[in-house]
């Protein structure tokens, strides 16, 4: 089984692009021989955005075709995720999903005919709307790495990561042992 | 998106809370052919700017059966006088059956984190239970007991009156950025 995937970063609000493609499509990858069952693309991602507010905090997109058993290229899944809004290397996996056919008969002739239920446009995943009416199905995760690098984002008051006093790390865990240890 | 952007706050210097993240899916449930309506609630001193408060997720029928995952975005900007009525998430994760009926599986809530960065949250989730009757019946038929006012998810006024089960939990990837916090002496 061969994938290709296309990737879209999507930004809203008072962000704009300032360099490097926000658009792109992968090479065709297939599945490795051993148990991993990985497909690997490598793809690298070199963006800036420029803002004056966070909101619209830029979204990566993407979706993942491959080619079903007659040929044709079918939508595999489509997962988004936000950029981390944390300087440092950030690794995410994000779970990727179809939408499913509304009865069983369209599921059939969307088997037979390889016209899969898509996404007219893509950037519906990006917004919180209008999601509620559709049924879809999760089936695998995309890893992606990030390495987010800022500037002045303390010099216009926003702070990202915690101020400079000790912070304790408290595992995050519910059931019989947690203790809540602190450490500083 | 069509609420713009309050920008004369700069001019004020209130603080401003930023919100952005994803409910990434829920797990531990009976059955994963889930959704969720999700809402974030505030005190009086916070406004909010700009994005969604409150929506409801896709449905997600999974192809593994052990998780539900919805990946549903949250983007939403407060400003805000005071710390009292910190933002507050909550959620009511809903089962979809074949059938297309819907039956509730959990109300839960979490506090949005007060520190800046990316926080994994895990917020567990609660059904009220009936009578001895209703949980059989609700075996056999589906369906089952549901607040009248979704208040109480987050509230803790009256809920000593309260029966629930323990269900499963909702996954949240929550990055938080706080602004001119420093400025009021906050600490955090």
């Amino acid at each position: 089984m061969s994938q290709s995937s296309v990737f879209l970063l999507m930004v809203g609000g008072q962000i704009e692009s300032a360099e490097g493609l926000d658009e792109g499509l992968t090479q065709v990858t297939k599945k490795s021989r051993d148990d991993r069952q990985q497909f690997v693309w490598n793809f690298p991602l070199d963006i800036t955005f420029k803002t004056t507010n966070p909101f619209g905090w830029p979204q990566l997109i993407v979706h993942a075709y491959g080619i079903d058993a007659f040929g044709t290229d079918v939508v595999r899944g489509y997962g988004v995720t936000h950029v981390p809004i944390t300087p440092g290397r950030h690794k995410i996996r994000i779970p990727m999903f179809v939408p499913e056919s509304s009865s069983q008969l369209q599921k059939l002739t969307a088997w037979i005919l390889g016209r899969r239920p898509e996404y007219v446009d893509v950037r519906v995943l990006a917004q919180g709307e209008g999601r509620e009416v559709t049924r879809v199905r999760s089936q695998g995760f995309l890893t992606v790495s990030f390495n987010v690098v800022m500037k002045d984002m303390k010099k216009l008051g926003y702070d990202v990561i915690p101020s400079e006093m000790s912070t304790s790390v408290i595992p995050e865990s519910v059931g019989p042992n947690s203790g809540g240890t602190t450490e500083t | 998106m069509n609420t713009k952007c309050l920008h004369n706050v700069n001019s004020s210097k209130m603080a401003e809370v930023h919100i952005v993240g994803q409910i990434v899916g829920a797990s531990g449930f009976p059955d994963h052919s889930l959704f969720c309506k999700w809402g974030i609630n505030t005190g009086g001193a916070w406004k909010a700017l700009a994005g969604l408060r409150e929506g409801q997720t896709q449905v997600d029928t999974p192809q593994q059966h052990d998780a539900a995952y919805w990946a549903h975005p949250i983007d939403i900007h407060y400003a805000t006088k005071g710390l009292q009525g910190w933002p507050k998430i909550h959620f009511q994760v809903w089962h979809q059956d074949s059938f297309g009926r819907n039956e509730l599986y959990g109300y839960g809530f979490c506090h949005v984190p007060t520190t800046p960065g990316m926080h994994e949250i895990e917020c567990p989730t609660w059904r009220p239970s009936g009578s001895f009757k209703e949980q059989v019946s609700q075996y056999f038929l589906g369906g089952g007991p549901q607040l009248k006012n979704p208040d109480l998810i987050y509230s803790g006024a009256d809920r000593y009156r309260l029966h629930t089960i323990a269900m499963g939990s909702v996954h949240v990837r929550l990055g938080v950025i706080l602004r001119n916090f420093d400025k009021y002496g906050i600490e955090c």
